[in-house]
């Protein structure tokens, strides 16, 4: 069926005015923040469970597969429209309504187009938030956490979405709708929530949410600790986690990131450190106490050259301002970056960041570390100026090597990014053609056509170890 | 054709989306056309040879141009100039004549001037469709107003197009507050009638220079310039990059929003009248002070002695005022209009403070209790009373219970 | 241990029907595996425990008992809990998928898994998350395994997230309170419990916070208790947290239950439990989902025949 009958009958079944196919318009929802580009039939803007389940039955009647999309800051790809033929792109960002807070029980039904942000703004006088915050937080949707089981520095502490989604509605490919989960602890059957989480929306649509709100911990501290050698900071990160102690967070920023982070924010970064880590402890104030003189202790031990404690409110604000705006800040040096999403043993980031480092500097590529190192999880960031001739492949071959560092040394593809498009065919690196045919049935059974975010996550098929020369040639841009 | 934008500048988004919270056109609407980043996209897409057709053009236009985006970007995309660019290059096929006559009027005040009279007659004879009133939020227009009288030479004032056509009183105030700082207020003769930032805005540049030089030759000497309008502070001080002269540039150096400079004097600020109740005083941020002057925390400092401030919790969208937005594209500016009065019910303040008579008239329409920083220093300090001539003094008494929502104290 | 899983696997095969028994603690959960069903063991001993990775790989025969004190060495602990940690297994503990009474404080069993190695039906091995304190590399199989009763596939490896034992854990115990603001005014309590004249309260971290909440928030209402008390019955129920202020009429005070509250788990015995009512049925869009997986994972329905998911939650105990 052609195209112009998709949109007729998306348009009766939405609203015309929220159906679109210019050429323009389609074409700012070829990618997410990746720079993994597709191609979209159609765009449209759903307001309600029944219009998402009515805009998917169209899909199925015109044999269109179909792409969930919210706010697109996704970083692997998830939301690029992939498929046999062009699909329609459902943005949720019109659902953005909190539908339900609960301070009693701690839970709150949100529509996905919330803003992860937003959400914590709205219950925090009550004392509450929702935890996960990745560093895209102001604008990155509840329903985009759900899909790419979003994690944030106080992941390490609190967990990741996973663990913060009790319940959700959704619209499978054939248009029904279902409820995963419960409000209760342990609602009958098989964790269909938690299979579903972090399943890149391949598995259907989630049109309403039940997300824990977590307490705001009633103290806070914030240690920033400059260190001359990256080496001792990561000694530093594995001394914390070796004494038992857990922070809320720990992140490391090397002396590339420092820089431009500084340039931006203002913040009283040292730019003459090596590295920069940053670590929060939260809960009761004596706790916080004994826990912040420990931290200061052991991060002395390991050399840190000064650590400074946040004064008030404002300076923890614009520390984690900072941290959390790396990535783009990054395009003060260069205009194009790459950003990783690798997660390796806590006890090998020294030779980890070392084996990065030279792969970056033999190729002459700027390269910025700034990471999860509480939980292992790296972002190698090469940044670089896509017009100068032959970088892309040297930051292509860059970026193969790493992945390959970071699973020689017992690691995994990605922390919290996903695979999208981006790693899917470097995920036979980590499993054998076994693990990933019962992924597959899982997919299968919610979406046994394959119309729903078709191409993603999972390798084309056919055995290809290790060859991860055939990514798409964006994937590395 | 092409935008001829600078592509390092074009380059430097890296399509992270960390500005699409902060743009108000994508918060009413959630979709990419109406965002930064999507804007940009387009632009670059223009750039790569795609044409120009209406569904670009509409994206352009649809920006409010409040620059919060730049604030929000880490990467330090120039926004602003990637979109007055663009406006330049659209403003042929964009702006229509009707349009090129209003922006026309603004540059000529004894026009502006005619105009309020006649418009200010046909309100009171209601003769001015309700529809019409409402689309262009206007205020009862002046019919007539008392002479600024300047008071010495240790700075200008600079007094602009509508808002001394219209909310002349706002002047009166500035001047009865610097007067309280013993600085003499020097006025600005015809040429100062109007900075031209609309101008640049639609993309008028040739208009907006002309404008721009006639200004800066009503302003001789060195002493500095001071400007109540957030926006058109705004652009005086970008006078230096729209003209690409030294003498432009150091002309915007002179440049200060009053607030800026009071706030480095705020010790000598009058104390507020004994007895006079502490009011909630929620602020409200003109995007043109908070994201490109980033003078928006002089307001608070020259506030603070006079009330409690409160902060809204939209961290300074924009209200969709935009100088003729709010004319130009109604409907979306209604929408973004509804989002901000929503954040300023919630905390429940008496007054609202606004540094920009845009966004005061356009949030007064939707009957928010607004009135600029400097008038409420000036009730609160008492400062009216001693400057009112009697004649005077009843007008401003009725204007002050009209606006009988700021509650009793105001009320003198 | 490579061997014990090659073995394992080898034993399962690819035919008949096949199930893991582990303590049988909880062997009937979910029903009876059909007659004719071959048991198997799976591999037991901790294969290694990191403790600066925070992790502990652990055969899935192993007992929660062995567990503890292998990971205790480490100064850590797994956030596992069975009422009988001496006969229960790792494996079976995470088939069942249910938590204990620290939950609260815990969280549920399923985030403590990080990898599984499992076998599928059709005999080969497949493993599904990996060593790794953080990941989101593939569709997460884990907390679908988790809870599964074996019905998907069966688990002879499991990796587990370690955590460092708390300077204190300690138990407190009172009449009279109201729990539900007990439970409100403690900042991350490891548990309240209630069985409607009793509250108590566990609390872990460091000593000055405990003794803090102790001294501000239980107050002269409580006395400090030894440990938890006993399970009041091998049953549970499933609550929102908010229902369960009604059980005091809905069970009556008269037929023992105890409740965690700010879970909404209820553990009692057959009257209360009948009181309270089954637990409702999935909708049947969720078990078209159910059944659209066991046909994937197991055509044939030779994992664990005779047991299902349904109804596991009211037939468990701790």
């Amino acid at each position: 069926m052609t195209t112009a009958a998709l949109v007729r009958d998306l348009g009766v079944a939405l609203a015309p005015d929220r159906v679109r196919a210019g050429a323009l318009e389609l074409a700012l929802y070829e990618r997410d923040a990746s720079m993994l580009t597709g191609q979209a039939s159609v765009v449209c803007f759903p307001t309600s469970a029944g219009e998402v389940s009515a805009a998917v039955r169209v899909c199925r009647d015109h044999g269109r597969p179909f792409v969930p999309r919210g706010s697109g800051t996704g970083l692997a790809g998830g939301a690029t429209p992939l498929g046999q033929v062009a699909p329609v792109v459902i943005v949720t960002t019109k659902m953005n309504k909190i539908l339900e807070v609960d301070s009693e029980q701690r839970f709150a039904w949100v529509e996905p187009g919330v803003l992860n942000l937003d959400l914590s703004t709205a219950v925090a006088h009550l004392g509450l938030h929702f935890a996960p915050d990745p560093s895209s937080q102001q604008s990155c949707s509840v329903g985009g956490n759900v899909a790419n089981n979003s994690g944030g520095p106080h992941c390490l502490l609190y967990g990741v979405t996973s663990a913060h989604v009790l319940a959700m509605e959704v619209v499978l490919a054939d248009g029904s709708v279902v409820v995963l989960g419960g409000i209760d602890p342990e609602p009958e059957g098989l964790d269909l929530r938690g299979a579903f989480v972090g399943s890149e929306g391949t598995m259907g649509i989630a049109t309403r949410i039940a997300v824990r709100l977590t307490p705001l911990p009633p103290c806070v501290a914030t240690l920033l600790a400059d260190f001359s050698t990256i080496h001792d900071a990561a000694a530093a990160v594995t001394g914390v986690i070796a004494a038992g102690i857990i922070p809320a967070a720990l992140e490391m920023m090397d002396a590339t990131i420092v820089e431009v982070v500084e340039a931006y924010v203002h913040a009283g970064f040292p730019t003459d450190a090596a590295a920069v880590l940053l670590v929060e402890v939260d809960g009761l104030r004596g706790g916080v106490d004994v826990c912040t003189s420990d931290v200061e202790a052991i991060l002395k031990a390991h050399g840190a050259r000064e650590v400074r404690v946040a004064a008030d409110a404002a300076e923890r604000a614009a520390w984690w301002k900072g941290r959390k705006s790396a990535f783009g800040a990054i395009a003060r040096i260069a205009p194009s970056y790459y950003l990783h999403d690798c997660v390796i043993p806590r006890t090998r980031l020294v030779d980890v960041l070392d084996e990065v480092g030279r792969i970056a500097s033999s190729r002459d590529l700027v390269l910025g570390n700034v990471f999860h190192a509480g939980d292992g999880n790296l972002h190698p960031l090469i940044v670089f100026d896509r017009r100068a001739p032959g970088v892309l492949e040297k930051v292509h071959e860059a970026g193969r090597k790493i992945i390959e560092t970071c699973v020689a040394a017992g690691g995994s593809l990605s922390g919290e990014h996903g695979i999208g498009i981006e790693k899917r065919e470097a995920m036979d690196l980590v499993f054998t053609e076994v693990d990933l045919e019962a992924q597959k049935w899982l997919r299968d059974a919610f979406d046994p056509e394959g119309r729903c975010n078709p191409e993603k996550i999972l390798p084309r098929g056919g055995s290809r170890c290790g060859d991860i020369s055939s990514l798409p040639p964006g994937a590395w841009v | 054709m092409t935008l001829r934008l600078d592509p390092d500048e074009l380059a430097a988004c890296v399509s992270c989306g960390l500005c699409l919270p902060h743009c108000p056109t994508y918060r009413a609407t959630g979709e990419e056309m109406l965002s930064p980043r999507g804007r940009i996209a387009a632009m670059r897409a223009v750039d790569a040879g795609a044409g120009i057709d209406d569904a670009f053009d509409r994206m352009m236009q649809t920006c409010v141009q409040c620059r919060a985006c730049e604030t929000a970007c880490p990467s330090a995309v120039p926004f602003g100039r990637l979109m007055e660019r663009t406006r330049q290059e659209l403003a042929p096929r964009s702006v229509p004549a009707w349009q090129r006559l209003g922006y026309k009027a603004l540059g000529s005040h004894r026009s502006l001037v005619g105009l309020t009279v006649l418009g200010g007659a046909a309100q009171r004879a209601g003769l001015v469709p309700h529809a019409l009133a409402r689309r262009l939020a206007l205020p009862k227009l002046p019919m007539r107003q008392a002479r600024l009288v300047p008071t010495g030479v240790d700075v200008w004032l600079f007094t602009g197009c509508v808002m001394d056509a219209w909310q002349r009183r706002v002047h009166e105030s500035s001047i009865e507050v610097l007067d309280a700082l013993r600085v003499g207020v020097a006025l600005p003769g015809p040429g100062a009638a109007c900075c031209g930032a609309l101008h640049v805005h639609a993309g008028l540049h040739d208009e907006a220079v002309r404008l721009a030089g006639r200004t800066m030759g009503a302003f001789p000497g060195t002493a500095p310039i001071l400007v109540d309008s957030a926006g058109c502070g705004a652009a005086l001080k970008d006078y230096g990059h729209l003209l690409g002269r030294a003498g432009a540039a150091a002309f915007s150096a002179r440049v200060f929003d009053i607030h800026e400079w009071i706030a480095s004097r705020a010790d000598q600020l009058p104390p507020a009248i004994d007895g006079a109740p502490r009011r909630r005083i929620a602020i409200q941020d003109p995007c043109h002070l908070r994201h490109v002057q980033r003078a928006d925390s002089h307001v608070r400092t020259v506030l603070r002695p006079y009330g409690e401030l409160v902060e809204l919790a939209d961290e300074g969208r924009c209200c969709g005022a935009g100088g003729a937005y709010s004319v130009l594209q109604p409907e979306l500016a209604g929408l973004i209009r509804t989002q901000k009065v929503a954040a300023i019910s919630a905390v429940e303040a008496d007054v609202v403070a606004s540094a920009n008579p845009g966004c005061s008239m356009w949030l007064g329409a939707a009957g928010v209790p607004i009135r600029h920083p400097m008038e409420i220093v000036a009730d609160a300090a008492g400062l009216h009373r001693r400057r009112w001539r009697p004649g005077r003094d009843r007008k401003m008494s009725r204007w002050l219970a009209s606006s009988g929502k700021f509650g009793s104290g105001w009320k003198r | 241990m490579k061997d014990a899983l090659r073995s394992f696997a080898d034993q399962i095969g690819s035919e008949g029907p096949v199930a893991v028994a582990g303590g049988k603690t909880h062997w009937g959960v979910g029903g009876w595996p059909a007659t004719g069903t071959k048991e198997v063991a799976a591999p037991v001993g901790v294969v290694a425990h990191e403790p600066a990775e925070m992790i502990v790989r652990v055969g899935a025969g192993t007992t929660l008992e062995e567990l503890r004190s292998t990971v205790e060495e480490g100064g850590q602990f797994v956030a596992l809990e069975a009422d009988d940690p001496s006969k229960a297994t790792v494996g079976g503990v995470l088939a069942v998928g249910l938590g204990g009474y620290r939950r609260l404080g815990w969280g549920p069993v399923r985030d403590s898994v990080l990898e599984m190695t499992s076998v599928t039906a059709g005999g080969e091995v497949l493993r599904s998350g990996a060593p790794l304190v953080k990941n989101v590399t593939g569709y997460d199989l884990c907390r679908l395994f988790v809870g599964s009763l074996g019905t998907l596939a069966l688990t002879g490896e499991v990796v587990l997230r370690c955590r460092p034992i708390p300077e204190a854990e300690t138990w407190w115990v009172g009449e009279g309170a109201d729990p539900f603001a007990v439970a409100a005014g403690l900042y991350r309590p490891l548990s309240v419990l209630w069985n409607g004249i009793h509250t108590w309260v566990g609390l872990a971290g460091y000593r000055v916070d405990i003794e803090d909440q102790a001294r501000t928030v239980l107050g002269r209402a409580f006395r400090p208790a030894e440990r938890p008390p006993p399970l009041p019955g091998r049953l549970r129920r499933s609550l929102t947290p908010r229902d369960l202020r009604a059980l005091p009429s809905t069970a009556g005070v008269d037929r023992p239950w105890l409740a965690q509250v700010g879970v909404g788990v209820v553990h009692c015995g057959e009257a209360a439990a009948e009181r309270i009512g089954p637990v409702g049925p999935p909708s049947s869009g969720v078990w078209d989902l159910h059944r659209a997986l066991k046909e994937r994972f197991d055509p044939a329905g030779r994992l664990n025949p005779g047991r299902s998911v349904s109804g596991v939650a009211a037939g468990a105990g701790v």
